[in-house]
């Protein structure tokens, strides 16, 4: 078996559905030990890739979610103040010398690890997921080429901490700003893009128990064609997920014309959205080959 | 034994295709770098080559960084290593030069610089330069818009060019400053304060984030197709530059030309009268692709990633596109935001169908009408939902590019727009 093939059948088996070229990057950044980076609207499954990486490989997850804002200090470590002042309170009757009582204070006990010192001091390499990175901001962004390269940490009062073993990185941008070129070429690249109809199929009819084919079809059709409609926000996998288990629960077998209205706020996540697609639903419906009615007796 | 040295030579010419097809990608703009050539080779190394689609899967992920390289990488893969098929067939490597020639023939476009020398040349207005001239219904309705401002009216401007200066502007910085309650406790200075009453932690100070003020680059257009906003563009510069200190105000029709420091401490009749004096162009014809370009060219120190760029034109460009598009594309890469103000938009017939406008409409952040102060209310409200400070970097949630298999949705009307607003036409 090729490697490769090794790699889809290890997805597959934590239930995410992956093409060629998933599997060939994941394959890349796990063999030459590169950070792979994962671009794609929202809702396509970015974040999934590592979920199942990290499950696959049977190992943590160490996860940093970017904000604006996002400081060294909450990525890195930080000193446990409230601790160290309870510490010096307590041990102010003691006879011990002064280094000692100043070296207890700086010990590791005393470190909140935060994601990235967590990562690099595991013994596993764990899959450390950067979550959003376009929401940091560029200082940040530098800081962490920094990181990634060096896979080495100093701290002031402990001294520099190299990484036990190179995590596995995966990070993960929804474009709302271009990234820097350094971290660009640094990583390995993988776009994810709505999935084709077939695709959405399998991952409907694996993810949702009990689903019924012909309802897995006609929802995966749906999604297609309401994606090429201009909206506020593009439905990704995850509302498809969302309302295929809705349109279960409901005990539906098949799209109708009531279901889908009632049922479209867990398609589309901006009113403005709700009300275009409600405005011209039958005919779209129409167009899809589901019949306005409700179905006929069998 | 002659195996080995069929592998030897077979790995050897394959190096040396894939150092080629590097440097092909490099020389159609995708910013490949020799490190991104080891990886190639890297990961030929750990494949199964014998798989042509693993191969293609490898370098694509290797080499292709970004959607558009993606798009760039698809279109040059085949063009470049059915040359390496035929190579298998001749039983020789072919050598790499012949595929990128090859390759780089096929290049659409020329030179973008000789195109401007030739539209110099020509020196006569183009249709589009016509069409602008005669497009009547604007007139009516601006001549409407734009009576005098009175006074009331320019501090109202005033106020709303302050309001999208902030919105556009601030941010966060990553340094703390003291701040009074509530704010986050600054430890640091709570233990230092408390060594002056023995240690006993009385008095707790607070921090919180410095707001940086960025900078806002002014581009405006003050060709002839311009003139019958003139009026409101010189309010605008003019209000701009006394709202928001950290701005530097260009104006451009032919060429470039930097007005902010006329524009600076002056009152408006004086300002008005320096800009006579060194904007000599004023009305003339419309080349934004070339001022932008000389734009980037010379004031480039100007924006960086904390800029925000405001483009005020009606798109009737009647340079060469190419350098448009390309410049376009270089500023929205540089700035923060790009936000381009087109007085068109207003009006209800307009469509930015331009090819100037069409060119520049990929790259820009947010396309808002500016043609009267209702407009400049919508713009500002419009901002305001964004959460404010980060309206910014909100306004980058562009649309995804489309995958090359689905239907093209259609170009966005001016209705879209609007609907983005959330105002009213």
């Amino acid at each position: 078996m090729s490697p490769t093939a090794a790699i889809q059948e290890m997805l597959a088996e934590h239930g995410y559905v992956a093409d060629r070229q998933v599997v060939m990057s994941v394959y890349l950044a796990q063999t030459l030990e590169r950070p792979l980076l994962i671009e794609g609207p929202a809702g396509v499954g970015k974040t999934e890739v590592a979920k199942v990486v990290a499950r696959a490989l049977d190992t943590e997850l160490i996860r940093l979610q970017c904000y604006e804002g996002l400081d060294a200090h909450a990525a890195l470590y930080e000193w446990n103040y409230q601790r160290q002042l309870l510490h010096i309170k307590l041990d102010e009757k003691s006879q011990r010398p002064l280094a000692e009582r100043e070296a207890d204070l700086f010990s590791e006990d005393f470190l909140l690890k935060r994601p990235l010192l967590q990562a690099i001091t595991q013994p596993v390499p764990p899959v450390l997921l950067i979550d959003e990175l376009d929401r940091a901001d560029e200082e940040f962004e530098s800081f962490l080429l920094e990181v990634l390269s060096d896979w080495q940490i100093t701290i002031p009062e402990i001294g520099t901490i190299r990484a036990a073993a190179r995590p596995h990185v995966i990070l993960t941008s929804n474009r709302t700003r271009e990234l820097s070129d350094a971290v660009r070429r640094r990583c390995f690249y993988l776009w994810i893009d709505y999935p084709e109809f077939d695709k959405e199929v399998e991952i409907v009819r694996r993810k949702v128990n009990g689903i019924d084919i012909q309802l897995a079809e006609q929802i995966c059709r749906f999604m297609e064609k309401i994606r090429m409609q201009r909206l506020e926000k593009v439905p990704g996998v995850a509302e498809t997920l969302d309302w295929a288990k809705a349109l279960v629960a409901l005990h539906q077998h098949h799209l109708d014309l009531e279901v889908v209205a009632d049922t479209l706020g867990i398609v589309f996540k901006d009113q403005r959205d709700v009300a275009q697609v409600k405005q011209s639903l039958a005919e779209f419906l129409e167009g899809l080959g589901v019949r306005a009615k409700l179905a006929p007796e069998r | 034994m002659n195996h080995k040295i069929d592998d030897i030579a077979l790995h050897g010419a394959l190096s040396a295709n894939v150092v080629g097809f590097c440097r092909l990608l490099r020389a159609q703009r995708a910013g490949v770098a020799l490190g991104e050539e080891q990886d190639a080779l890297r990961a030929l190394a750990a494949i199964d080559l014998s798989d042509p689609e693993d191969f293609r899967l490898s370098l694509r992920t290797v080499l292709a960084k970004t959607p558009a390289e993606q798009k760039l990488f698809d279109a040059l893969f085949d063009v470049y290593w059915s040359v390496w098929d035929r190579a298998g067939e001749l039983g020789q490597p072919q050598p790499e030069s012949s595929a990128s020639e090859e390759a780089s023939a096929r290049r659409p476009g020329k030179n973008g610089l000789t195109s401007v020398r030739d539209w110099l040349k020509q020196g006569e207005p183009t249709e589009e330069e016509r069409e602008a001239a005669g497009y009547s219904p604007i007139e009516v309705h601006t001549k409407r818009d734009f009576k005098d401002f009175n006074a009331e009216e320019l501090e109202e401007i005033g106020r709303l060019l302050q309001a999208i200066a902030r919105a556009l502007a601030t941010r966060f910085s990553r340094r703390y400053r003291p701040a009074r309650p509530p704010g986050r406790l600054d430890l640091r200075r709570t233990l230092r304060a408390s060594l002056r009453r023995g240690g006993e932690l009385l008095d707790l100070s607070y921090c919180r984030r410095t707001r940086q003020k960025p900078k806002l680059v002014l581009l405006c257009d003050v060709s002839k197709s311009m003139d019958l906003y003139s009026r409101f563009l010189i309010q605008f510069m003019y209000a701009f530059q006394n709202a928001y200190r950290r701005i530097e105000t260009f104006v451009f029709a032919t060429s470039l030309h930097h007005v902010a420091p006329l524009l600076r401490g002056n009152d408006l009749s004086a300002g008005l009268d320096a800009i006579a004096a060194q904007v000599p162009d004023w009305s003339g014809g419309t080349r934004i692709g070339a001022a932008l370009e000389t734009f980037l060219s010379e004031h480039a120190d100007l924006v960086d990633h904390q800029t925000a760029l405001l483009i005020v034109s009606d798109g009737w460009d009647t340079g060469d596109i190419e350098i448009l598009e390309e410049s376009m594309r270089a500023l929205q890469r540089r700035s923060r935001c790009l936000i381009w103000l087109n007085p068109l938009l207003g009006s209800p017939d307009y469509r930015p169908a331009t090819r100037g406008m069409q060119a520049a409409l990929p790259y820009i952040d947010l396309f808002a009408p500016a043609h009267n102060i209702d407009s400049l209310k919508a713009l500002v409200g419009y901002l305001m939902t964004l959460r404010g400070a980060t309206a910014a970097q909100y306004l980058r949630r562009r649309p995804e590019p489309p995958a090359p298999t689905k239907a093209q949705p259609a170009a966005p009307t001016r209705d879209d727009w609007f609907r983005r607003f959330g105002v009213q036409p």
